[in-house]
């Protein structure tokens, strides 16, 4: 009854497509995929930023991951943001994999509907 | 650990003082020893001797040397660490002697053996327990890994862009020096493993759920941190916000291509997701026939959810009374149940059989409360089945309507049903035949389940597209007044006999207006929700009418095209009555934000009163 792979294939060529729309979204300046050690899977950008920012984010998000669960044993770090003067970053973490996003706020279109 | 490292340090260097310590004491006894062997004393044997000596003083005989050496041996004790057992029988001489000293004189009387004053002498213990250091360190989930060779990890990369072997061998070892020497930097990932973590199911799922997270996050427009003390020279279009302007359009590359919007909804529990079903795809085969995609307004790109099912969904609706549920009804006749927690298949499908539908369900409807509700859909062979939602092996009751209106047979092929508000025995259905007939679930006094035959409303000249009862929502009641629409180019606005007082004789029931702006098949009326005089419509033209009655009768108060002129299928008013959903026969879904007018004033219910009047007496 039920289908390997869920009926709607993902595969490689979806994360190639979603990431392409992502980065194109206005502000984005680059996405990288890293795992928890902070070797990287996939990005967008240079490989020296890409680097520098495989490093010190997921550094980062241990050290959040750390702090949520010193603070209640149960829980843990979903969604980290940080917000600086000229750029946005934004990490998603699972148990494997992290997805750092890195936007510039300031571009982004004003008015809500 | 450096910590335990530092610790040992500590303890090494203790111990080394402790050892000089007794060291320097060491030196200092024997060199004490050794002047005391000067003054003809032997070291190993000197307590007993001094001791001897004692008795013997106390007898008789007192050497004078032996208090000079006392002498000196009283000084230097006093310095020496009080620990030492030896320091503490002298101490006790010490006062001994010092008696015995005093006592010199009359030692002469050996009979009388002086008792030594015993001073009991307090001796602070210092016992001190070995502090304890509590040393608290805090681990992090990740473990370190030791930078291997970085040459065995080059291997054959001679490829573009996402390899970059050859660099991090330049930029890891400053990278390893810059935050804290304690994680090494991590090895980087060959070309094959990352292929091979690109493509597994879990990162495809992560990446899934993650993508759409950080989308979610950019789409927002608000930006929290505007400082609005700066002059901004942007100007900002406010008057787009009063009128009925597009928000957005909803399609995907993959999924609506080729097809077209069968049906259109939103949910009742999150007022941003609205679902859309689509029919089939004639350009590929290898596609699901049947797709519904649940949209989210913050997630403008992509679906949130992909649903699929092996024919066509024709009407599809968010469960009212389930968070999680999505019904849909499809071209074989099957009802299907999916899951938002479940995958994109459905949890739930009726059978194949003759017990539930074997034509297209054009029609469907949740009706009852929270803990009794039925689903009831109508197919086009005039079969009304009504179900439980956890049991779609067959239905609960099956109902067929038949009417001698056609001469052949007696079926109806009924393509729209509605109920209207609070009303769940009862109901009305538009047929293929243009005419529309109340029918009832059960046998009551005085009429029987099935159509009532003696009430007809024959106005339409061709088949009903829509039927779309008032909805309850002001403080007087329209709930009898209902709308349709057909592909004679005609709205038509109906007042319901009442099904309380069924008629005796056949009768003939006439609009009560008829609408006929349109150039095209309607395909779709609702009424809106929130405003008592307004309804929309949408035609093959691809334009989009909203009617308010309380300012105009004939005309629409404002009708717009959408784009592309290809037909509108359906339409969808949110839970507020400030949006709609439109789906194109080109698999787009519009969203349309209606503005003010959108919004009932206070007299609004009262001067549509006295517009239907107007109307009656017309």
């Amino acid at each position: 009854m039920s289908l390997q792979k869920d009926g709607v294939q993902k595969d490689y060529a979806d994360v190639e497509a979603t990431l392409t729309r992502i980065t194109s979204h206005t502000g984005v300046q680059g996405i990288v995929i890293a795992t928890h050690e902070g070797s990287v899977i996939r990005s967008t950008l240079d490989n020296i930023q890409t680097q520098q920012i495989s490093t010190l984010v997921t550094q980062l998000a241990a050290r959040g991951k750390s702090v949520v669960r010193d603070l209640d044993p149960e829980d843990d770090l979903t969604f980290l943001r940080i917000r600086s003067k000229k750029n946005e970053i934004m990490v998603a973490e699972t148990k494997q994999y992290l997805l750092i996003t890195i936007q510039n706020p300031n571009e982004l279109q004003k008015g809500w509907i | 650990m450096l910590p335990a490292d530092r610790r040992k340090e500590e303890l090494e260097k203790k111990r080394a003082k402790l050892a000089e310590l007794r060291a320097a004491k060491e030196a200092r006894k024997s060199a004490l020893d050794a002047s005391r062997r000067d003054s003809s004393a032997t070291d190993s044997t000197s307590e007993r001797r001094d001791l001897d000596d004692l008795v013997s003083s106390l007898v008789g005989d007192r050497p004078v040397s032996r208090n000079r050496s006392r002498d000196e041996l009283g000084t230097p004790s006093s310095v020496s660490s009080p620990l030492d057992p030896h320091v503490l029988r002298e101490a006790l001489r010490a006062p001994a002697s010092e008696t015995a000293r005093t006592e010199k004189t009359p030692a002469d009387t050996p009979a009388e053996k002086p008792r030594p004053t015993l001073v009991s002498a307090d001796f602070v213990f210092f016992d001190v327990p070995p502090r304890e250091k509590v040393m608290y360190t805090k681990e992090i989930q990740t473990e370190t890994i030791d930078f291997p060779n970085a040459d065995a990890v080059e291997g054959p990369d001679s490829r573009s862009s996402p390899n970059r072997d050859a660099e991090p061998l330049a930029a890891e070892p400053p990278a390893a020096k810059t935050p804290e020497p304690e994680t090494p930097p991590p090895e980087p990932l060959t070309e094959a493993e990352r292929k091979s973590i690109l493509s597994s199911e879990t990162f495809l799922n992560f990446f899934d759920y993650s993508s759409k997270l950080v989308e979610r996050a950019l789409n927002e427009p608000y930006d929290f941190m505007t400082d609005y003390a700066v002059n901004d020279d942007r100007i900002i279009d406010d008057s787009a916000g009063k009128n009925v302007h597009r928000v957005c359009s909803f399609s995907d590359e993959r999924w609506t291509r080729n097809r077209s919007v069968a049906d259109c909804g939103w949910s009742q529990k999150h007022p941003e997701l609205l679902l859309a079903a689509y029919s089939k795809n004639h350009a590929s085969v290898t596609d699901a026939d049947g797709v519904v995609l649940i949209w989210n307004l913050h997630l403008r790109e992509r679906p949130e959810y992909i649903f699929q099912s092996q024919s066509d969904v024709t009407v599809a609706a968010f469960s009212d009374f389930h968070q999680n549920l999505v019904i849909g009804g499809t071209y074989s006749g099957q009802i299907l149940i999916w899951d938002m927690r479940a995958k994109s298949r459905p949890v739930l499908q009726s059978p194949l059989s003759a017990a539930g539908h074997t034509h297209p369900v054009y029609s469907m409807r949740i009706i009852g409360t929270q803990n009794a509700h039925n689903l009831l859909t109508a197919s086009t062979d005039g079969l009304v089945c009504s179900w439980q939602l956890d049991m779609l092996a067959h239905p609960q009751e099956a109902l067929d309507l038949v009417h001698p209106s056609n001469l052949k047979s007696d079926g109806i092929s009924v393509t729209t049903m509605a109920f209207p508000y609070n009303e769940t025995t009862t109901f009305w259905v538009g047929t293929e035949e243009g005419s529309i007939y109340q029918a009832n679930r059960y046998d009551r006094a005085g009429s029987k389940a099935g159509i009532n035959g003696l009430d007809t409303y024959n106005a339409h000249y061709g088949m009903v597209t829509g039927l779309d009862f008032h909805p309850l929502s002001g403080p007087a009641d329209f709930s009898d007044l209902f709308l349709t629409s057909s592909v004679d180019w005609t709205v038509k606005l109906w007042r319901a006999k009442s099904a309380s007082k069924p008629s005796m004789v056949q009768q003939a029931i006439t609009p009560l207006c008829s609408f006929e702006d349109a150039d095209d098949y309607v395909y779709d009326v609702k009424w809106s929700p929130t405003h008592p005089s307004m309804f929309a419509s949408v035609d093959g033209s691809g334009r989009f009418d909203i009617y308010d009655l309380n300012s105009e009768i004939e005309v629409p108060t404002v009708s717009l095209t959408t784009g592309t002129g290809r037909a509108l299928n359906k339409l969808a008013w949110d839970k507020e009555g400030r949006r709609t959903a439109l789906g194109s026969s080109d698999g787009l879904l519009y969203i349309y934000d209606l503005g003010e007018i959108s919004q009932p004033r206070s007299d609004e219910w009262t001067t549509f009163q006295r517009t239907l009047a107007e109307l009656e007496s017309r």
